[in-house]
């Protein structure tokens, strides 16, 4: 649901957490975006930087200017100025990405992590594909890769994406790991919760994990003109299709990233239509599966 | 100038408050664990409280001076000496070109920071040159001192040796392998019932050695958790500590599953663990000085309790602490 007012609570003397409801929806996602342009605008003064995600949005603020209550107070008032979401177009980046599902590299992080931290840890995709009620992993790939996914935020690690998928017929939802990994392999494909993310480094992490795609989307030696001089290629409301490849097409693109030569596939004309979006959406049969 | 001769275990280039401004795309702030150490250490060299300074870690470098440096050594006691002779702590000194100032492993606490008059001059990335290892950004080239490396500092107008501090400006290692933490509860503090609030605040809690500038996990009973915790959207991730993807605050208890591991300046920006309590940043650096094997016990304060202890040690590290 998404709550009439939103509900806040701090995160130490610095940090204020603001949660609009308690489900994964676009709706949520534009409000904490819109919050967050608004903040970065200056619309209210001790506000250092804001980080929003699904359905909340984290205020790091200097106390020193203004009180926990005075900007809760500040927050609330903003939030009732910003408008609407309905009838938001914004221009919206696809991006595909070959994604080599069922690899042999998460399942080695899989098999590592079952010897040295939880035995009892089924393999991931056969394991999200049974709480998914899919018929086997190879339906958990079709259902995966059917749609586009929504960039909700950028976060957890430089340039790491929190994508939810925009086809009601393709949601997974999946616990994250008990305890974490210590490390997973760069451009592993993963989802936790609702959430899909690809790892932009070898880095800790609690998603599980069923593909690896060799695009990289980090970039520190700024190599590649797509990411346009920043270190992180995507940017909130991008959309993001994963397409199934195998091996051979991974290690040719795995080549060609190496030595510099890779042309991202990125499409850069279309503006996002939330009104149209809703429309589609409202014709499906969401318990529909590919 | 000086010459890195042996690193130590990953000293690294750090400043204060750090890399601020770009957490919405997950870059963690960095900076010195122990920031009330690092600023006392800058503000006996005479430098602004923004200038970088070294962070060595349990095992400190062996650092040759290429030329006349006024410096200052605080935090952790890695018994430092200069050309062989310990040499003093908490306090400007000259070292002169040639010299060599080695530190050893530390006795009490885990962190010593040096700071160099005029500051060290490193990579700026994203307006800061504190060091994030993990992902390659600030320090010198991403990462942690090299053996090797030759570190610039910048110009310094005076050389302002022999200024100490007043005693009670200092922050107080704990000897006795035992630290209070305060916490504030929040932001995910309901998903926790009233007994594994309790149980959080009345136990002992060992700080485990997977631990680091990222994240210290900590050692101790189960978690208990509200309704809440099992009636929320299956999109929350159906584990009881599993939330929808949320900003994490730097200091924030993660609940990993039934593993509360306290996010810290390297930690991740977002994730889809709740955070029941928060070390506020009057505590952080406590968490820069426990060694894994302590023990920690967490005693819960309020917002503003914790602002105006944060105020309190700002002042200390202000003008108001030096001694001549």
């Amino acid at each position: 649901m998404i709550y009439d007012t939103p509900k806040f609570s701090p995160g130490g003397d610095r940090y204020i957490l603001i949660e609009f409801g308690n489900e994964m929806n676009l709706d949520l996602n534009f409000k904490g975006q819109n919050l967050a342009h608004a903040l970065e605008d200056g619309a209210i003064e001790g506000v250092i930087e804001s980080a929003p995600c699904f359905a909340t949005t984290l205020v790091h603020y200097e106390p020193e200017i203004i009180s926990y209550n005075d900007l809760k107070k500040q927050l609330s008032l903003l939030m009732e100025s910003l408008g609407s979401s309905e009838n938001i177009e914004v221009d919206s980046r696809l991006f595909y990405f070959p994604t080599f599902y069922l690899d042999p590299w998460t399942e080695e992080c899989i098999n590592d992590y079952r010897k040295n931290i939880n035995g009892d840890k089924e393999q991931d995709p056969e394991f999200v594909s049974r709480i998914n009620e899919l018929t086997d992993v190879n339906q958990l790939v079709r259902v995966h890769s059917g749609t586009e996914y929504w960039a909700a935020s950028l976060g957890f690690w430089p340039g790491l994406a929190f994508m939810m998928p925009l086809d009601p017929r393709c949601r997974l939802t999946a616990p994250k790991y008990n305890p974490p990994r210590t490390w997973t392999p760069q451009g592993a494909v993963s989802m936790g919760g609702m959430s899909t993310a690809i790892y932009p480094v070898a880095s800790p992490g609690g998603y599980q994990l069923f593909g690896r795609t060799p695009v990289p989307i980090w970039d520190r030696e700024l190599r590649f003109p797509e990411f346009d001089g920043d270190f992180c290629i995507f940017r909130p409301g991008d959309r993001i299709k994963f397409m199934p490849c195998g091996l051979e097409e991974y290690e040719e693109i795995d080549r060609k990233v190496a030595e510099g030569s890779y042309k991202f596939n990125i499409v850069d004309y279309q503006k996002f239509s939330v009104s149209n979006y809703k429309r589609w959406v409202s014709t499906l049969d969401t318990s529909a599966r590919f | 100038m000086f010459k890195v001769i042996k690193s130590g275990l990953e000293s690294s280039i750090q400043d204060w408050p750090g890399r601020i401004g770009h957490f919405n795309k997950g870059f963690p702030p960095s900076g010195p664990m122990d920031s009330w150490s690092f600023r006392l250490a800058n503000l006996l060299v005479g430098n602004s409280s923004d200038d970088a300074g070294i962070e060595c870690q349990f095992i400190g470098p062996e650092l040759r001076f290429l030329e006349d440096s006024v410096i200052a050594i605080t935090g952790a006691d890695m018994q430092p000496k200069i050309d062989g002779k310990p040499c003093a702590m908490w306090e400007s000194i000259l070292i002169k070109t040639g010299q060599t100032i080695e530190m050893s492993y530390a006795t009490s606490g885990a962190r010593s920071y040096l700071a160099v008059a005029g500051g060290l001059l490193a990579d700026v990335s994203l307006g800061s040159r504190a060091t994030f290892d993990a992902a390659g950004i600030g320090g010198v080239d991403g990462h942690a001192l090299k053996d090797g490396q030759e570190i610039k500092s910048g110009t310094h107008r005076d050389r302002i040796f022999g200024q100490r501090l007043l005693t009670e400006s200092r922050p107080k290692i704990s000897t006795n392998c035992i630290w209070e933490i305060e916490v504030v509860a929040g932001p995910n503090d309901d998903w926790i019932d009233q007994e594994g609030h309790e149980r959080f605040l009345n136990s002992e809690w060992k700080v485990s050695a997977k631990s680091n500038r990222m994240g210290m996990r900590l050692e101790g009973p189960d978690w208990t958790f509200s309704e809440k915790a099992f009636t929320k959207l299956p999109e929350n991730g159906s584990e009881p500590a599993n939330i929808i993807d949320q900003g994490y605050p730097i200091g924030a208890i993660n609940l990993a599953g039934q593993t509360p591991i306290i996010l810290l300046n390297d930690g991740p920006s977002m994730g889809g663990f709740i955070n029941p309590y928060t070390v506020p940043q009057c505590s952080m650096w406590k968490l820069g000085q426990a060694r894994p094997g302590e023990i920690f016990e967490f005693k819960v304060i309020s917002v503003s309790e914790a602002q105006e202890k944060a105020r309190q040690i700002k002042l200390l590290c202000s003008d108001k602490s030096l001694v001549r």
